[in-house]
């Protein structure tokens, strides 16, 4: 079934890239975001770009999508070049993705999960939660699902079961304003947005509080088709997100983002992940 | 119930201006009436607009998402509608898929997910029939269509605060405003209307300062320009000179009145002069015809001086009676003996007893003046002369109190007719025919602030006139 999936995906991709042959003369690389980051932000977006395009010497297209879901599949098929993604995603099409790097944030290519509940809010773990509302940011996310949901299939509950109602809000700010709202009483977040967020609106953050903390696990990481990373521009994409800190817009870029640098593909960094993958299959 | 005769004794320059500003006042508070309505309308309009608009906005935006029943975007849309919108008029949106449960709300801890919507229905109106009640807090309500199917219910509530102060700040104005217009115009009115009725003001000025004597206005301020007016005041002058003309002759006739009273006297007088004529002729020839007795000449001599020393005394009391503008000889006890001097032959005529009686001391009567004392009370003893008749019955009494001196004339006449009692007693016009004599004696009395009585006592008519005294008391 997944061999039928992969093969109409690739068939797909090279539907989608008859046209971009005809027209290689100046083709943009087209790079997809995930919702990982403030998706909203739009500088942050504009020194991406243009830290890339220095980089590659070449134009860069920044292409968004809601889901991670689109993201991979628009990898898949060819739609993008190269994206960065969740480290679960990526573990979920190891065979056919590659890393290009992983983000520095705080010294290390490493993140956490926050559970957050309303700054009032007297839960102090997620037992406390139980039969209440809660916001996750997409089900392809590690922090924003993969990190609650296997913590609950440890103790063989699935979120549906153990939540009285669960949604989805595509965003990892998305699951902070659902919380600070109050639309729900807790949610999944990415440690390094919630942080970046602290920073960048602590009026919307100190609405929330972040009640537990996962283990370190992989930095969502930039990734592009295993296929296609013997490509001059992939390859010229992996070297430019490598040397971002060593240009001044890329520096730029990373100062925004809130990260360090761009640290070198290392596929043990999500080991974590890749158990609480197993451990939620296993539950 | 006292205000209003009060509001009719103010003049008239007061009146209508206080007319006019009651008037504005009027008009103001049915102006204002007529703006607060219509701003009511206004604001009404613009709120069932606004709500209709959002809603509708909203519905659109919704429609999916409700259909779909995703809480998060529902929720999304909503809460970027409300910071995009005026957020200071949405206080809440709720909205609620198709069998009334809550999906979503601005305020999700007000309005949780899967709550029924009826609670925030329960007060809720159409957006055109939202209207402004007072309540800072309005909801309404409406149908959530997609597709021209009722997928779901939406219901906002809109804080109205702003506008209430709108209008509480549009009433405010309008009140000072309108009170500030009315006090413009108000005065504005009483100086056009000062202006305008300043000749009658004058007028007015001009009858009350006269003191029963009307002052002509000067010829410079009569109005020219008002015809109406100008003709008013030229009656009026020419009515002055009638009445001083009038006044003039009353004076005249006053004065005339006083040698009319001694003519009244005269041949009773002539009487006094005459008696001891004779005896002076006899006394005279006595002398002549028994000069060589000195006993005879000395009784003559005698008789002659006595005789001489009484016409001496007649013509004294005519010559003092006469002069009248002794202005301000005290009246003394001898006034009085003047007065009976003068008088006792006009009764001694007509055989009529005089009882004279005099209780007040020189101190007391020297507090008044004496020409008008002795004018009244000699026309009174010859009213009462004349009343009395033949063998009638005249009295004189003076007598004085703590602060008034007491002049009572009694006759046994027949009293007082009305047309007498009036020209005595009454202020009005003098009625034709009859002499002025009792007027006189009023005008007199009025004068000196005294006050007049009369008593009819069966066959005794009592005439009692009391003149306050002057200075202070030391009688």
């Amino acid at each position: 079934m997944q061999g039928t999936r992969r093969a109409m995906l690739l068939g797909a991709a090279t539907l989608a890239a008859a046209p971009w042959v005809r027209a290689q003369g100046a083709p943009p690389f087209r790079f997809a975001l995930t919702p990982v980051f403030l998706d909203n932000d739009a500088a942050v977006i504009s020194a991406l770009r243009s830290a890339l395009a220095a980089g590659m010497g070449q134009d860069i297209e920044l292409v968004q999508r809601r889901t991670y879901q689109e993201i991979s599949g628009a990898l898949l098929d060819g739609s993008v070049d190269a994206a960065w993604t969740c480290g679960y995603p990526y573990l979920q099409h190891r065979s056919e993705f590659r890393l290009l790097g992983v983000p520095v944030w705080r010294g290390r290519p490493l993140y956490q999960s926050y559970l957050i509940v309303g700054a009032d809010d007297p839960a102090t773990a997620l037992p406390d939660l139980r039969g209440t509302t809660h916001a996750f940011s997409d089900p392809d996310s590690n922090s924003g699902y993969l990190v609650t949901a296997s913590n609950l299939a440890q103790s063989g509950e699935t979120p549906d079961q153990f939540f009285s109602r669960v949604i989805f809000t595509y965003g990892h700010r998305n699951v902070v304003r659902a919380v600070a709202g109050g639309l729900t009483r807790s949610g999944s977040v990415d440690g390094y947005v919630w942080e970046a967020l602290n920073a960048a609106e602590p009026d919307l953050t100190a609405r929330t509080k972040v009640i537990s903390r996962s283990e370190w696990l992989g930095f969502p990481p930039f990734v592009a088709r295993s296929d296609r990373i013997g490509d001059p521009a992939v390859s010229a994409c992996g070297a430019a997100l490598l040397a971002l800190s060593a240009t001044a817009e890329g520096r730029a870029a990373l100062r925004v983002l809130y990260l360090d640098g761009v640290a070198a593909p290392d596929d043990a960094l999500f080991d974590g992940i890749a158990a609480r993958m197993a451990a939620l299959e296993g539950g | 119930m006292t205000s209003l005769p009060r509001f009719r004794d103010l003049p008239v320059t007061l009146r209508v201006p206080l007319i006019t500003a009651g008037l504005m006042i009027l008009l103001g508070l049915l102006a204002s009436q007529s703006v607060l309505a219509t701003l009511g309308r206004v604001q009404d309009a613009r709120l069932s607009e606004a709500a209709r608009l959002h809603l509708e906005g909203l519905s659109v935006a919704l429609g999916p998402s409700v259909l779909r029943q995703d809480v998060w975007e529902v929720y999304d849309i909503l809460d970027r509608a409300r910071s995009a919108y005026d957020g200071r008029r949405l206080l809440l949106s709720v909205v609620a898929d198709e069998r009334g449960r809550i999906l979503a709300a601005t305020d999700p801890r007000r309005a949780p997910v899967g709550e029924d919507v009826a609670t925030f229905e329960a007060d809720a109106v159409l957006p055109p029939e939202i209207r402004m009640t007072g309540d800072p807090v309005l909801r309404v309500s409406a149908p959530l269509l997609y597709q021209g199917r009722e997928i779901g219910r939406i219901v906002t509530e809109l804080d109205v605060t702003d506008l209430l102060a709108e209008r509480r700040s549009v009433a405010m104005w309008l009140l000072f405003g309108n009170t500030a217009a009315t006090a413009l115009l108000a005065f504005g009115g009483w100086l056009a209307v000062a202006r305008i009725l300043r000749p009658v003001g004058t007028l007015v000025q001009a009858m009350d300062d006269s003191r029963g004597a009307p002052r002509p206005i000067p010829d410079v301020d009569i109005p020219r320009g008002d015809p109406g007016l100008a003709r008013l005041i030229q009656t009026y002058n020419r009515m002055t000179t009638a009445v001083e003309s009038r006044a003039e002759a009353e004076r005249r006739l006053a004065e005339r009145e006083r040698f009319v009273s001694l003519g009244r006297l005269s041949s009773s007088l002539a009487h006094e002069v005459n008696n001891p004529l004779g005896g002076l002729l006899n006394a005279a020839d006595t002398l002549r015809t028994y000069a060589d007795r000195p006993e005879v000449v000395r009784q003559s001599a005698e008789l002659m001086q006595r005789g001489l020393a009484h016409l001496r005394e007649v013509t004294r009391a005519i010559l003092e009676q006469h002069r009248l503008d002794r202005a301000g000889q005290p009246l003394r006890p001898e006034d009085f003996e003047d007065l009976r001097l003068l008088f006792e032959p006009e009764a001694a005529s007509r055989g009529q007893v005089l009882d004279w009686e005099l209780n007040a001391g020189a101190s007391v009567l020297a507090r008044l003046p004496a020409a008008p004392v002795r004018q009244v009370v000699l026309n009174l003893l010859l009213n009462a002369a004349a009343a009395a008749g033949q063998n009638g019955r005249v009295g004189l009494d003076v007598a004085n109190g703590q602060d008034r001196l007491s002049v009572t004339i009694s006759d046994d006449g027949p009293g007082l007719g009305q047309a007498d009692l009036g020209r005595l007693l009454g202020a009005g016009p003098l009625p034709p025919g009859g002499g002025v004599g009792l007027r006189l004696v009023r005008d007199l009395v009025t004068g000196l602030g005294g006050a007049i009585q009369h008593e009819r006592l069966e066959t005794r008519t009592l005439i009692r006139i009391e003149f306050p005294l002057r200075g202070s008391a030391d009688a």
